[in-house]
């Protein structure tokens, strides 16, 4: 069920794109092939694969009938999304290591760690990684507001 | 001979302090990195090329550190398949059908020491293999054209769907997926921006460090939430800790038939560790036969997998160093590291690099020495690692993935792509579509679409170039022959269903 909506999904965006690509030409070329042809080809070959998944699903044997989603595993899966969101938001805003901390607790929780255990692996990530990545290994993390803390 | 005497230079570079401390670091990561369920040498890989490029590595250090870690996750992921029955990466699934039994026998210690073993003589074959056949492959490789090389990769794409067993049509989908992410950006050849959507973080196209990580990582922590419910405590790896010599020499020869194996697997391109284990370990059932006890605890069936897919890691290096065709996952990263340091991987790194090329063979040896070196006596420590629970170690994935992923190119834009790949991937996992096809897409789509585009402006447009020449003849005959593989499988099959399914 869900792999042939997932296909019929796939012939979607293919219908998409291919409009899209048709507009794709060159002001001006000096090459046989334009941008147009190669990403043409491909969605063509996709939409017949997409279109082969819609129409006869069980010719590929192996496991078609995934284990479905229980229905407590939504709302974790979702608020799971939702803290990698906010962890991308508040990267520069907030800078790393409070946005860092905020997120190792709150999916620390999530991962079924218990309260006080939590923080503290969520103290130890931020500041850790913030010192190991950003002082020893060199790759520039921002502050954030702690910036004026600095100096 | 010119091979030993370029071997002789490379072990001088891989024997320098700087080479020989990274490789050593490289295999302690690569251990940890295959031994926690999660992290395979994937991430490992590609967690680790933005801090190379941080720390200002230079490239033939920056290689002999990722093929380390390569190789460390080979070994890594035997532990907790042996002690948890959880493959720690996916290369190691055969691993846990003898080896969990084993360690419930209370052999615990005996199996992790002759898989580490294991593991060193097809690293060991494998490395040898790549010294005699890479030189050859490149000389060879040096004559072809645009147009072979497009057929080469067409090729490599085929191998993947074709050989991929039950699933051709999703393969094959998978990888178009990858080849479609590669376009988008600006067209190198005419400046046209191609599905940009408009936006400004699109227009150099999908880093591949955020498309893997993306792919890897982020789908991995959506699916180790589903298995939090039910923790496993690991076995304790108790009685005799080192096999003595009739348990190796059991053994030996399925080290050995699996180590060839597992190389000529590697080699291939598309086919990587995890089908290599796979097949030695049916082969091995096959010619132990009846007195086999395969599945309750057989060393062979413990030994085959691991033999092989080490043989495999370092096999695949062969055709990512003659060709510029990755022949794994993991080489198909090692090849967008290379990239990004303007080194482009093909015959001509022979001529141009011998440094690299030659100092990253030898450093397979090195390693491979310094992984079972450190293996045997350190296991407890290694095992040690194993009781990290969930609610640590994915908070700190999570955070070290973003890190790698922000530290390319310092923009959040690169955050939200990564996650909205991630849930993509997530959904392609559930659904059983393979997303190793979508990464080895992903770095084979640009260079295809380029070969092909210059294969025909050679020859102002006219597609017969694409099978003029004996090379390509030949490439198109085995790309006919392995597209057809699948159907034959499938007649195989449907001849053999009536009588009695052969139990796996």
């Amino acid at each position: 069920m869900y792999q042939r909506l997932f296909a019929g999904f796939l012939l979607a965006v293919c219908a998409v794109l291919g409009w899209m690509a048709w507009g794709l030409e060159a002001p001006f070329s000096y090459e046989p092939v334009g941008p147009r042809a190669y990403p043409l080809l491909l969605l063509g070959l996709l939409a017949a694969g997409a279109l082969v998944l819609v129409i006869k699903p069980a010719l590929e044997s192996g496991s078609n009938e995934e284990a479905p989603l229980s229905p407590v595993m939504v709302p974790k899966l979702l608020l799971c999304l939702a803290l990698l969101l906010a962890l991308a938001a508040l990267f520069e805003r907030l800078g790393f290591v409070l946005t860092s901390v905020a997120f190792a607790y709150g999916m620390s929780r999530l991962f079924g760690g218990r309260n006080l255990p939590s923080i503290a692996v969520a103290l130890v990530l931020g500041l850790g990684l913030y010192f190991l990545f950003d002082r020893i290994l060199d790759v520039p993390l921002p502050l954030g507001v702690l910036a004026a803390l600095e100096n | 001979m010119d091979t030993l005497q370029y071997l002789g230079q490379g072990f001088g570079v891989a024997l320098s302090p700087n080479n020989l401390i990274t490789a050593l670091a490289g295999t302690t990561i690569g251990t940890i990195v295959g031994l926690l369920p999660g992290l395979g040498p994937i991430n490992g890989v590609a967690l680790l090329i933005p801090v190379a490029f941080a720390l200002g590595l230079p490239p033939d250090t920056a290689l002999i550190l990722l093929a380390a870690v390569y190789l460390g996750c080979e070994y890594g992921g035997r532990i907790s398949s042996i002690l948890l029955n959880i493959p720690g990466e996916a290369s190691a699934v055969m691993t846990t059908l003898d080896g969990y039994p084993l360690a419930r026998q209370g052999k615990a210690g005996i199996a992790l020491s002759i898989s580490a073993w294991s593991s060193f003589i097809g690293g060991f074959i494998a490395t040898i293999g790549v010294v005699i056949f890479a030189p050859l492959l490149a000389s060879w490789a040096v004559s072809f054209g645009p147009a072979e090389y497009f057929m080469l990769m067409i090729f490599a794409v085929v191998c993947l769907a074709g050989m991929a067993g039950d699933k051709p049509v999703k393969t094959g989908v998978a990888v178009l997926i990858g080849l479609l992410l590669s376009c988008v950006g600006i067209d190198a050849n005419s400046g046209v921006y191609r599905f940009t959507f408009g936006a400004l973080g699109l227009s150099d196209g999908i880093q591949f460090v955020v498309l893997v990580l993306g792919l890897f990582s982020i789908s991995e922590i959506l699916t180790l939430l589903e298995r939090t419910e039910h923790g496993q405590t690991a076995l304790k790896a108790s009685g005799r800790m080192l096999f003595n010599v009739k348990e190796g020499a059991s053994v030996f020869a399925t080290n050995i038939r699996s180590g060839v194996m597992g190389f000529v697997f590697g080699i291939l391109p598309g086919a990587g560790a995890t089908l290599a284990s796979a097949m030695s370990y049916m082969t091995e059932k096959r010619l132990a036969g009846k007195e086999g006890r395969f599945g309750n605890g057989d060393l062979r069936g413990l030994a085959a997998p691991e033999t092989a897919n080490s043989a495999s890691a370092c096999g695949s290096m062969v055709p990512m160093l003659t060709l510029g065709i990755p022949g794994s996952g993991t080489t198909a990263v090692m090849m967008g590291a290379l990239t990004l340091y303007n080194i482009t991987p093909g015959p001509l790194l022979f001529q141009n690099q011998p440094d690299l090329v030659w100092g990253l063979i030898a450093s397979l040896f090195i390693a491979n020495i310094i992984l079972i070196v450190m293996n045997v006596p350190m296991i407890k420590i290694f095992t040690r690692i194993l009781s990290v629970p969930n609610w640590t170690l994915v908070p700190a994935i999570a955070i070290i993935t973003s890190i790698g992923v922000y530290a390319v190119h310092a923009t959040t834009f690169d955050l939200f792509l990564m996650i909205g790949i991630g849930v993509f991937g997530y959904i392609l996992r559930k659904l059983d579509f393979p997303l190793s096809g979508v990464l080895l897409g992903f770095i084979l789509g640009g260079l295809m679409e380029s070969n092909l585009r210059r294969a025909l402006s050679i020859s102002n447009g006219d597609l017969s170039v694409l099978w003029s020449s004996p090379i390509s003849q030949a490439l198109w005959a085995l790309v006919v022959l392995i597209a057809l593989l699948p159907f034959w499988r499938a007649w195989r099959a449907k001849r053999r269903a009536p009588a009695l399914q052969p139990d796996v």
